[in-house]
């Protein structure tokens, strides 16, 4: 009766939800469950079951224990003790025993399904699938890929919402909402008026010439710009504003300043040596460039991925697909270069796929993606499009384009020291030989110089560094490190680029200078296989070259990747970028919005999968990635078009702010703009603009601004060594430039500049943090360089304005942008009275900046410590900037208010 | 909870600020003292409102601190606390190394390299340990010796990347990181998280201590050996606290203009609050970082004044007085333990150099009865082989990198001391006893402080993320 019953409430059930019984279940959703949870006791070793209950097979499993009780009633999964068990409802009955362990509700919920549609134990159901099947009682649907490890993932189910990002690109129409023109002001406000939330009034002029001068250049308006803005009534003066920021040379510093995040970029290798990159400073020109000239995205992620592919591209391409050697790489003579190798191919396979698709593919190395389509075979499909692309740094002519001010200048430094160290190492030698020759001439040996002594047997050669002390020994070992980096460093005046080639073979042994490009690429490519755990070790079958077989399979672009040498990455490039190809657009788009409103409308713009935010606005989403491609994947048209919207233009404030804050605590809605702090490079150079010192520089060598001295002089570990003290820029006109153009060490970073959240470059950034830490008020406040700008600030008030009263005020224009208030002006004057009286009985001392620094070391083949002098050259003829000790009381009084008032919360925030 | 203050955050005459907002801008400052001792009850609810506000364990758990003393280069397992015997049958004789995945550096003819050292039988446990070492052996019964921890990577950076953040590769938090983010300081004026390195930085530099992705209040301060101990803690100058007050007061009073026409209270008060801190930090981390304080007595049980223990005596010292201070975690670091080369010069050096200081931390902290409330963590990025290239002729006796074993041990709360965990095989090429990967030491170590890895987890990028990567278990013959 009962199991009359239970059959008919089962065929009910399939006929509520439309679905046959699903014959993949068992090998999919239940036995890893049970292997994972319960076979450890009940099942993986017969002589010792607890309880006596076995599920090592159906009938063991279904007849229970030592009860004697069925444990599994097919049908009746209420009356099933196994279902109630992990339902961990019954105190008496909990499985499996332990909080930690216990199975998720999803889990449960496939135990009870199985256990109504009869408890199968098929694990090797026949026909595995239908694809086309409606989803399940859950929502639930299997996708199509290539396939995973196992089929229990191949077959698995989905919740479509968790796949947004993989649906084909919908062109949703505008909604028509009464009084609203803009197409995104019209998405917003849909939402905004379901919700019942009515939009923040328009922002001041003031904060809008603020926050749009931000967001595209990076740099504040001057006081006279905010003035005239806020005088300009008239139609389109913002758009006008727009217009004129998109094309000033400083809006593609800043976006590409962005990018670069993305592109993990840095100037150094970091890991043991941190050499320096040749020329990697030319792939960070070539960024701004594209974002001033407007470069088409679809071609810039072609050039990207695979600008030496491109026919008739010219020479920009080579130097644009540094993109792929941009994350971290090296490779010494202690490093397994099969290691190295894979290391750069993995980071090259992440790094495209987060930096273009934001489907961060490192998740699908070891094993099938856990919850988005991605077999770990599509990793290394798309992988094998990079198993051909070998480094090399070729000599690409420096474009006319590409700035090579003080090129003579430095080269000459460059090869000075290098001489000098030469010297150095030549002295060592001598004397070493002097010894040698003492030593073989006391034994009545004839002496020979030491590359002919070497065949000699042991007792008839002086032993090696014979008559060198351990200081000569560490000496001598930092000097060969030293000439080492300097000629690195020589490259930088040689038209080198970062680049790759399409070949078979990888360098081995120790990468210690630049890589030419071959004479002649031959051979055959290196197969890609699936590597187990994500282990060489491990090699298992091979693949050919691929895409993301979740899109192709679905109505998405196919890629045809040719297996042979060349065209791999091409053809990669030009799947994503394929205006069909529903990642590239989305993400993309998706970016540029989080960097105009602080969040993207999918808040992980590097991760699209299941774990990554879903969009607040997909339609809207959507609709701009189609206005996107339709409007040539032009970044300035996009801009346009979200700057002009109202919803970029309310305000910060919302009139009621608390009722806000209750219903859409992240503002997802948008009934608000969102306040934001500057991030570090913002805060310097806005910090520079105050004080007047801004030089506009563009591209070419990077500079290398003032550090905290104590940082800049810490000795850095290298491969046997230390390496070279952090020396500034020379001139103030290089040092004072945008922090865009700074020099960027992986193993070492500007404090000032980590306080103020500078991202680590090892990865690729998605969102710089603001968080408030106290280093950020030792920084701001007691660093030299802040002090130095505010005394060039109060300088530079002096020079345009007489008396206090004017200098305040200006000192507040400079800032602020504005006229300080009454209140303000007095607090100030108050202030600068009783600073005015302290520096007249307290003079600075004045500071010396150092010629040489002595780095104590241990030689760590002998555990003896040794000193090396290094020269610090620069400082030599260093051009420094006005200090406390070269001006007087007042001048040192009013830097004092400058400093707070670059301090201000007023400054460091953008509404 | 959040009602329950809204409704005494009106009772005050404070409207449209969360509990965040109120307890981020006024809790903690000099000036609000008045005002917190008016909402004592809620003091519990301030607590958890700062991010690095103290925060409840999630085990029971003896240690609350932890000092982890880093010996970077690779100390040899096998000439300190693991010797082997059979490597004097087997000096000199040759041997090829075979396989595809060694570098360079462990190609070529190989030559098995016995101890320079002699090694005794320490404390009770019985423990092995070199006679270079002379002041740890009278400590040896408070100390868990380990021989199972196996790496993955030969190279410095990543294998000391992957011992201090569980990641080979850089960019993810540091175990000091994730252990502030767990539990947070017991004192907010001083950093909660400390570094003491040599004076040159490690290869891989600061991404060794960085906070990675966690909330930068989790990141490292690097105290210097010389120079100002924090970075820019005084104005170049030497600052003058009236003047900086004046200073701070102009500032709150531009800010809090500001504020007056600001939507984002919560990020402006958080920021005024920040110089305040900064402020109490300048009076109290000069004290707690002036060793010059403690008796004659105490300074040379460290070995402070004596030239081969002063510098790292100086940092162990200075350890116990931040822990002591209610500093959460405090790394230290020892340099150039790579003797590929005259292994007896240079370990006999490095060892002396930390052997009387480590001993005395040891036993400094037991009679203050701290022993128990700190975890002490003693180890390389890897450990050496048992054999050697022929270089310098084959005179200089050295040992290479080898991930397979490694030299470790645990003190202090919680521990299981006295004892010697796991083995090596008989030449100590690799682990072949409780062996386990770095990721369950990571959990060991957290699980001794109290945490669970599989909860102490943020949320980054689109995943939970953990110490361990991937999840791992803890090592329980590690642990009392």
């Amino acid at each position: 009766m009962k199991k009359v019953a239970a059959a008919l409430f089962c065929f009910i059930f399939m006929l509520a939800s439309l679905s046959a019984k699903d014959a993949m279940r068992f090998k999919r959703d239940i036995y890893p469950v049970l292997q994972a949870k319960c076979m450890a006791c009940h099942g993986a070793d017969p002589d010792n079951l607890r309880g006596g209950y076995d599920l090592s097979t159906r009938a063991l499993m279904t007849a229970g224990g030592d009860s004697g009780k069925p444990a599994v009633l097919p049908g009746d999964p209420d009356n099933s003790p196994l279902y109630r068990a992990v339902q961990w409802q019954d105190p008496h009955l909990r499985m499996p025993p332990k909080k930690n362990d216990r199975l998720t509700d999803a889990q449960v919920e496939a135990i009870r399904l199985w256990i109504l549609e009869g408890a199968d134990w098929n694990l090797n159901p026949p026909q595995p699938i239908r694809w086309d099947a409606p989803p399940d009682a859950h929502g639930r649907k299997p996708i199509q890929t290539s396939g995973g490890l196992a089929d229990e993932w191949t077959y698995r189910l989905y919740r479509p919402d968790d796949l947004w990002a993989f649906q084909p690109l919908t062109r949703p129409a505008v909604p028509q909402i009464d009084g609203v023109d803009h197409p995104i002001d019209a998405f917003i406000q849909r939402k905004l008026r379901e919700e019942g939330l009515e939009t923040a009034p328009p922002a001041s002029r003031r904060d809008l010439i603020r926050r749009v001068s931000y967001n595209l250049t990076g740099l504040p308006p001057t006081a006279e710009q905010t003035a005239a803005f806020e005088k300009d009534g008239e139609d389109g003066a913002f758009m006008r504003l727009v217009e004129r920021l998109l094309a000033s040379p400083q809006y593609g510093e800043h976006w590409g300043r962005r990018w670069l995040d993305v592109a993990r970029y840095a100037d150094t290798g970091g890991f043991s040596n941190d050499y320096e990159r040749p020329n990697a400073w030319r792939y960070r020109d070539y960024v701004i460039r594209a974002f001033n000239e407007d470069k088409p995205y679809d071609q810039f992620v072609k050039e990207q991925i695979a600008g030496d592919n491109l026919d008739g591209g010219g020479l920009e391409p080579l130097i644009a697909v540094g993109f792929l050697r941009m994350g971290p790489w090296e490779q010494t003579g202690m490093s397994v270069s099969a290691e190295t190798r894979q290391f750069f191919l993995d980071d090259a396979t992440n790094s495209v796929g987060t930096a273009f698709l934001s489907i961060p593919l490192r998740c699908a190395r070891c094993h099938d993606h856990k919850t988005d389509p991605i077999p770990t075979r599509d990793f290394y499909r798309v992988q094998a499009a990079f198993a051909t692309a070998q480094f090399a740094e070729p000599d690409v002519p420096f474009l006319p384009s590409e700035n090579t001010a003080r090129f003579e200048e430095g080269r000459q430094r460059i090869e000075a020291l290098l001489n000098e160290t030469k010297a150095q190492q030549s002295a060592l030698n001598a004397k070493e030989e002097k010894a040698a020759r003492k030593w073989m001439e006391e034994r009545g040996m004839e002496y020979l110089p030491f590359k002919e002594r070497q065949k000699l047997p042991k007792d008839q050669k002086p032993p090696l560094a014979y008559g060198l002390t351990y200081q000569d020994l560490g000496t001598r070992k930092a000097l060969n490190k030293r000439s080492r980096i300097l000629a690195w460093q020589l490259d930088r005046y040689r038209p080198i680029a970062l680049s790759v080639y399409d070949g078979p073979k990888a360098p081995t042994g120790n990468v210690g200078a630049r890589l030419r490009l071959p004479e002649s690429v031959e051979g055959e490519p290196v197969d890609t296989f699936i590597l187990g755990g994500g282990s060489i070790h491990s090699p298992g079958e091979s693949v050919d070259p691929g895409a993301l077989s979740v899109i192709e399979m679905a109505e998405g672009p196919a890629a045809s990747i040719p297996s042979g040498l060349k065209g791999r990455r091409i053809a990669l490039a030009e799947w994503i970028a394929d205006g069909e190809n529903p990642l590239a657009a989305r993400s993309i788009v998706n970016r540029v919005w989080q960097w105009h409103f602080g969040r993207g409308l999918a808040a992980n713009s590097n991760n699209f999968g299941a774990t990554g935010a879903k969009p607040t606005h997909p339609e809207l989403l959507d609709w701009l990635a189609a206005y996107f491609i339709d409007s040539g994947w032009s970044f300035k048209e996009l801009h346009r078009l979200i700057l002009s919207s109202e919803t970029y233009r309310q305000s910060a404030s919302h009139p009621d702010q608390a009722e806000l804050e209750a219903l859409d605590p992240r503002n997802e809605l948008l009934a608000r703009f969102v306040a934001r702090r500057l991030t570090s490079e913002e805060l310097r150079d806005s910090m520079l603009q105050a004080s007047g010192e801004l030089r506009l520089e563009m591209g070419g060598l990077p500079i290398f601004p003032e550090m905290n001295l104590e940082a800049a002089l810490v000795p850095r570990h290298i491969m046997g060594s230390i390496g070279p003290a952090y020396q500034p820029s020379r001139t103030r006109d290089e040092r004072h430039r945008r922090s865009a153009y700074a020099y960027r060490y992986r193993g070492l970073s500007d404090p000032w500049m980590e306080a103020f959240n500078q991202p680590d470059a090892n990865a690729a950034c998605e969102t710089r943090e603001s968080s408030i830490v106290t280093p950020q008020a030792f920084a701001l406040m007691n660093s030299r360089s802040s002090q130095d700008r505010a005394l060039a600030m109060a300088a530079q008030i002096e020079a345009e304005r007489h008396g206090q009263t004017e200098r305040i005020e200006r000192a507040f224009q400079r800032a602020f942008g504005r006229s300080p208030t009454d209140a303000e002006r007095q607090s100030a004057e108050r202030y600068l009275k009783a600073a005015e009286k302290r520096h007249e009985t307290h003079t600075p001392t004045p500071f010396v900046y150092p010629t040489s620094v002595e780095r104590e070391m241990i030689e760590e083949m002998t555990g003896e410590p040794f000193i090396y002098v290094e020269r610090l050259d620069i400082y030599e003829n260093y051009e420094a900037d006005l200090k406390p000790w070269e001006a007087q009381p007042p001048t040192r009084a009013l830097a004092d208010l400058c400093l707070l008032l670059l301090n201000a919360n007023e400054l460091i925030y953008i509404y | 909870m959040k009602d329950r203050t809204h409704a005494q955050l009106s009772r005050y005459g404070i409207r449209e600020m969360s509990r965040r907002e109120f307890f981020f801008g006024l809790g903690a400052s000099v000036g609000a003292a008045a005002f917190s001792s008016l909402l004592a009850g809620e003091a519990s609810a301030a607590a958890v409102d700062s991010p690095l506000a103290a925060k409840p364990a999630m085990f029971p758990a003896k240690a609350k601190a932890c000092i982890w003393l880093t010996m970077e280069g690779g100390p040899s397992h096998i000439d300190t606390f693991d010797p082997k015997p059979k490597l004097a049958e087997l000096h000199m004789t040759q041997f090829e190394r075979r396989g595809k995945a060694f570098s360079p550096m462990a190609q070529g003819k190989r030559y098995y390299v016995q101890s320079p050292f002699k090694s005794r039988k320490v404390g009770k446990s019985g423990a092995d340990m070199c006679d270079q070492f002379t002041h740890l052996p009278a400590v040896a019964d408070d100390i868990c010796f380990y021989r199972g921890c196996q790496g993955e990577s030969v190279d410095h950076p990543t294998a000391l990347y992957h011992m201090n953040t569980g990641a080979k590769f850089g960019g993810d938090p540091a175990v000091g990181a994730w252990v502030t983010y767990g539990l947070g300081t017991l004192n907010e004026n001083l950093p909660a998280f400390i570094v003491l390195p040599e004076v040159a930085h490690p290869q891989g530099g600061a991404g060794n201590w960085s906070n990675g992705f966690l909330p930068a209040h989790y990141q490292a301060t690097p105290l210097r050996s010389k120079g100002s101990p924090i970075l820019d803690l005084t104005p170049p100058d030497g600052g003058d606290p009236d003047h900086q007050r004046r200073g701070l007061d102009l500032l709150n009073e531009l800010n809090g203009y500001h504020a007056q026409q600001s939507p984002n209270a919560s990020d402006l008060n958080a920021r005024m609050e920040s110089y305040e801190l900064a402020f109490r930090m300048q009076m109290e981390a000069p004290d707690a970082l002036d060793i010059s304080s403690e008796n004659e007595k105490t300074r040379g049980m460290y070995g402070i004044g004596e030239k081969a223990t002063d510098a790292f005596g100086r940092k162990c010292l200075l350890a116990r007085r931040l822990i002591e201070r209610g500093v959460r975690f405090v790394q230290l670091y020892s340099s150039g333990w790579d003797s590929h080369d005259y292994l007896e010069r240079s370990h006999s050096a490095l060892i002396r150099s930390v052997d009387k200081p480590i001993a005395a931390l040891i036993q400094d902290l037991k009679r203050r009865g701290m022993l128990e409330e700190t975890l002490i963590v003693w180890c390389g990025e890897f450990g050496r082989s048992p054999d050697n290239g022929m270089r310098r002729g084959g005179v200089a006796y050295g040992r290479d990198h080898n991930s397979n074993a490694m030299a470790m041990w645990l003190a202090g709360g919680g521990v299981n001391a006295g004892s010697v965990v796991g083995a090596t095989d008989e030449i100590g090429e690799t682990a072949v006893e409780a062996a386990r990967p770095i990721r369950d030491i990571h959990v060991t170590i957290l699980r001794l402080l109290g945490l669970d890895d599989s909860q102490l987890t943020y949320f980054h990028g689109g995943r939970y993320k953990q110490l361990s990567q991937t999840g791992g278990e803890a090592v329980a013959e590690l642990i009392a």
